[in-house]
């Protein structure tokens, strides 16, 4: 009888696109505004898509899950990816922790797990998955390859989960290209990938032009399979972040902001599809009015902290026109915002002058009042020649004198020039309320001329570092637990510890760069210097100096003139004549010899 | 199960009947002679492959031009996945631009070419020689992502723009490669000898532009350069605001002119050939029919910039029942319940933080 009925659950998946929609998938959108220090705005969107698609083969039949990404799964072992595009720099002091977390530029991760599945293998489709999201999200992502991939070891661990089956081989890849930039033809394709496209729903809200107005934009792909079994009875949840921190004050008001003002329209409605729309606006100390105030109010909290989050249920609206939410400033400019200081935060700098040798140094800064276990990934391009001898991990107490310390754990590929990079993940505890430097000499090298990009002036860029630790309270931290997918989730879950991930600025290194126009500048030289060689030495070798006798100069006035008439007289009488003649007379007045021919 | 087959397939031929009513809607409002041009055309259909091959703020306008045809050939009806675009900068997102994710053709801020939905296939150092002749003659490594390949056959027509800094003889890839008239007409011969096109419309808008062209010798090109040999090709106007040259005069002219063509328009390519003369394009501009077929003022602008197919319209009705109502729905109650049985499972996560090592 369950066989029975498991066949036509199967049949259903294949055939009927109506029920299984129904019983499988289910879309949900949120949003999140949470007004910061500076009168500053961050926006958060998140759209999950969770299909439970059961057995391997249903992933043919995709309902809410683009086809894209179920086919990925299909032709690739990749069981969970992360792709983030981002312009901007989170400024985690001042803004504390997003709820997903990206490196400037485009970063991608990946975790593939198979039976018998080999690192060469991986390798091969790492690049092909690279270069077939390049075509999803129209980013150069296909120059990911070998020669920019990491495998970390200890910064990643797994949030997919392949089943009971044991000793399932798993790998993961890592690649940031720093230089992306990410606009238009990215956030369309981004929005494609919706079940309501951008026609319906909180993505209607992401229009173009005002999402590259902001301070910092980055948008966000997160892939994921979670299985009861290996290959069997499997859910895959596709999530859709996009994190934008707006400035009101740029927008031209007086700090007082609406969704409209943001957005650049209000809200029309939820997309059909969703299970949940739901905005969740942050009350927290907030020195703001809401218009319309929330339909009702959820405290959360976690690790310690207490927030107050007002929530508006879209779907419980009347459906006919624009929502819209406004925030203005309270009469009484009592209580002015701040944003507490996030436990942890870093920076990178390249040190050095001259282009010859250089340090990068990354500083973590523990504000929290106990020590802090860290896992500190770098991942140095080839073209930087690092020196781990030089590696030095100083600690910079608030108070008191500074020393050095060594890692735990250090985990050191090195770079090979053109074909993979330098790789080095340390593990180690940052002591309570102080700051530890981690510095590495490199040196700056030629690369060959075409190597250099079209604009080599401009410089290279470094990705960020990436930090992870466990904190032990939930101050500021608004990540989504692992085990969870709905931002709703992160509410009142507290847990033991709290994992979190930042990342620093990337760097851009200015190589030394030759001058691509010197070839053509020495071939301009060098023929200049063989021209002005030949003429006189071809001059002295063709021709026959002969030495006359020149008349005397006339000493009168009257004399010279008559000489000058006479002299133009005879040389055009010359010219017109036979050349070869001689004539007595130069151009040059003072020479007493001619060359003649 | 037989009678859930049965009930889909109805359903199916249902659904297919009630888009061919609409679509019956909307083909009776196309003109009788335009119908008739379509069905005699011999393309089946269309592509473009539009690249801007300069890099740097103060190139702007080349953006801007290559742009202006995008957002032509989209509006008429080429869908973005048939469309290549090839942008060597970034000038809508770029620091520099006072009005982010936008590009304007006008300093009067007319139409933002850019648009809302924009879709680059080919961006920043993608965008060299070698990309263009592999994406031209199908040669693409394997891996390449299906958007950015050329995937044509003997029956598209396609368009080629081009646009950067040039000479006599070559187009110049972000400033610091070349490729030349030659190259260029081999990479079509070899199209033409895959049987990569039907007809090509190759269009070019740099300095000495007509000398791309002169090598061709492939069968059903048309040609089209914004100036002839030993000409500049000038641009239209500084937007003082950002300070840099908006759009080249040709493309200027191009886009006026194509933002009057509708997709049931009749103006031909003839009339398109013609949307500069002289006296405000200072350049001339050079027409290559040689080695085209057809006579340009006979052939519909949208052969080339629209993307309009054959179809054949249906007047018949079927009327269909749906039986077995009941079972129908039993049967998806039934897989409901399973498939939530099944998706509640438990899962055990791995530790997110390699604490062990700490201890």
């Amino acid at each position: 009888m369950e066989f029975g009925i498991s066949i036509i659950f199967l049949i259903l998946l294949y055939a009927s696109p109506i029920a299984a929609v129904k019983e499988s998938s289910e879309f949900n959108e949120e949003l999140y505004v949470r007004p910061m220090a500076n009168g500053l705005v961050n926006t958060f969107f998140q759209f999950t898509t969770r299909w439970h698609y059961g057995d391997r083969e249903n992933l043919h039949n995709t309902q809410l899950i683009p086809r894209p990404i179920a086919e990925t799964l299909l032709l690739y072992d990749v069981k969970e990816l992360h792709i983030g595009l981002t312009q901007g720099l989170w400024r985690y002091e001042t803004y504390g922790y997003p709820v997903m977390d990206n490196a400037p530029g485009a970063e991608v991760r990946a975790w593939f797990a198979g039976e018998n599945l080999t690192s060469t293998d991986v390798d091969d489709q790492w690049v092909k998955l690279a270069s077939t999201f390049s075509g999803i999200l129209c980013a150069s992502l296909n120059f990911i390859d070998k020669t920019n991939s990491v495998e970390p070891k200890y910064s990643f661990r797994p949030q997919f989960v392949t089943g009971s089956k044991a000793n399932i081989p798993q790998f993961v890849r890592y690649a940031s290209l720093p230089r992306e930039i990410v606009c238009t033809e990215n956030l369309t394709p981004w929005k494609k990938l919706l079940p309501c496209n951008s026609k319906q729903g909180f993505a209607s809200l992401l229009n173009s032009g005002h999402v590259h107005n902001t301070n910092y934009h980055s948008l966000g792909m997160k892939m994921r399979t979670i299985c009861e079994s290996y290959n069997k009875n499997c859910i895959l949840e596709f999530t859709e972040t996009a994190n934008m921190v707006y400035d009101p004050k740029l927008l031209g008001t007086n700090g007082d902001f609406s969704l409209r003002r943001l957005f650049g329209q209000g809200l029309n409605g939820h997309c059909a599809l969703a299970k949940s729309s739901k905005i969740y606006v942050n009350l927290d100390d907030q020195p703001y009015d809401l218009t319309p105030t929330p339909m009702y109010n959820v405290t959360s909290r976690r690790g310690g902290s207490t927030t107050t989050l007002g929530v508006y249920d879209i779907q419980r609206l009347d459906e006919d026109k624009f929502f819209n939410i406004a925030w203005i400033n309270k009469k009484t400019k009592a209580n002015v915002q701040i944003t507490p200081t996030p436990p942890l935060y870093a920076h990178r700098y390249i040190l050095g002058h001259g282009q010859e040798r250089g340090q990068i140094l990354t500083q973590i800064t523990n504000k929290h009042y106990a020590a802090l276990p860290i896992v500190l990934q770098e991942n140095i391009p080839w073209f930087v020649p690092s020196y781990m001898h030089t590696l030095k991990l100083i600690v910079q107490p608030e108070n008191g004198a500074e020393y050095t310390i060594k890692p735990r754990v250090m985990h050191y590929i090195p770079g090979v020039q053109r074909l993979r990079p330098y790789h080095l993940e340390l593990l180690f505890e940052i002591p309570a309320l102080s700051t530890v430097q981690i510095s590495f000499d490199f040196d700056y090298i030629f690369l060959k001329w075409l190597e250099y990009p079209p604009d080599a002036n401009h410089g290279h860029y470094l990705g960020s570092a990436i930090i992870t630790t466990q904190l032990p309270m939930g101050r500021n931290y608004t990540a989504i637990p692992v085990d969870k997918h709905l931002f709703a989730d992160s509410f009142n879950a507290s847990r033991s510890s709290y994992f979190l991930e930042i990342r620093t600025e990337s760097l851009i290194l200015s190589l030394p760069t030759p001058d691509f126009s010197m070839p053509y500048n020495v071939i301009c030289l060098a023929c200049t210097v063989v021209a002005l060689a030949f003429g006189p030495i071809h001059s002295v070798a063709t021709k026959r100096i002969v030495v006359e006798q020149k008349d005397a100069q006339p000493q009168s006035l009257k004399g010279k003139v008559m000489q000058k008439l006479f002299r133009r007289k005879q040389n055009k009488t010359d010219t017109n004549t036979n050349k070869a003649e001689a004539h007595a007379e130069t151009v040059f007045g003072h020479s007493i010899a001619d060359v003649k021919q | 199960m037989q009678t859930i087959g049965r009930l889909l397939l109805l359903v199916c031929t249902l659904l297919c009947i009630l888009t061919q009513i609409t679509s019956q809607e909307a083909g009776n409002q196309l003109p009788e002679k335009y119908v008739e041009s379509v069905q005699r055309s011999t393309h089946t259909n269309n592509w473009a492959v539009l690249v801007d091959a300069s890099r740097f703020w103060f190139n702007y306008r080349h953006v801007a031009n290559v742009l202006s045809i995008y957002r032509s050939v989209k509006r008429l009806g080429i869908p973005d996945s048939q469309i290549i675009l090839m942008l060597a900068d970034d000038m809508a997102c770029n620091a520099r631009n006072p009005r982010p994710g936008q590009v304007y053709n006008n300093a009067k801020q007319h139409i933002n070419v850019y648009g809302d939905d924009v879709e680059v296939d080919y961006r920043g150092y993608e965008v060299t020689v070698e990309n263009f002749v592999r994406l031209l003659t199908g040669r693409t490594q394997n891996g390449t992502a299906r958007s950015k390949k050329l995937l044509t056959d003997a029956g598209s027509n396609v368009l080629i723009y081009l646009t950067g800094h040039g000479g006599d003889g070559f187009l110049k890839f972000q400033d610091s490669e070349e490729i030349t008239s030659q190259e260029l007409a081999d990479a079509v011969e070899q199209m033409w000898e895959k049987k990569r096109y039907n007809e090509l419309f190759f269009m070019v808008d740099t300095c000495q532009a007509a000398s791309l062209y002169e090598k061709f010798t492939s069968p059903n090109v048309l040609a089209v350069a914004s100036s002839l040999v030993g000409e500049d090709s000038l641009s239209h106007h500084v937007d003082q605001s950002i300070g840099v040259y908006m759009i080249d005069r040709y493309t200027y002219y191009a886009l006026e002119f194509l933002e009057r063509v509708q997709p049931n328009s009749k103006k031909t390519m003839g009339e398109f050939l013609q949307v500069c003369p002289k006296r405000v394009c200072i350049s001339t501009v050079g027409v290559r029919k040689d080695l085209y077929r057809r006579d340009p003022n006979k052939v519909p602008i949208t052969d080339f910039f629209g993307s309009i197919r054959p179809t054949q319209i249906s007047t018949g009705r079927v009327n269909i029942t749906l039986e077995d109502e009941e079972d129908f729905i039993n049967a998806a109650i039934a897989a409901e319940e399973e498939a939530a049985k099944r998706s509640t499972f438990k899962v055990e996560f791995p530790s997110q933080f390699p604490s062990e090592l700490f201890k």
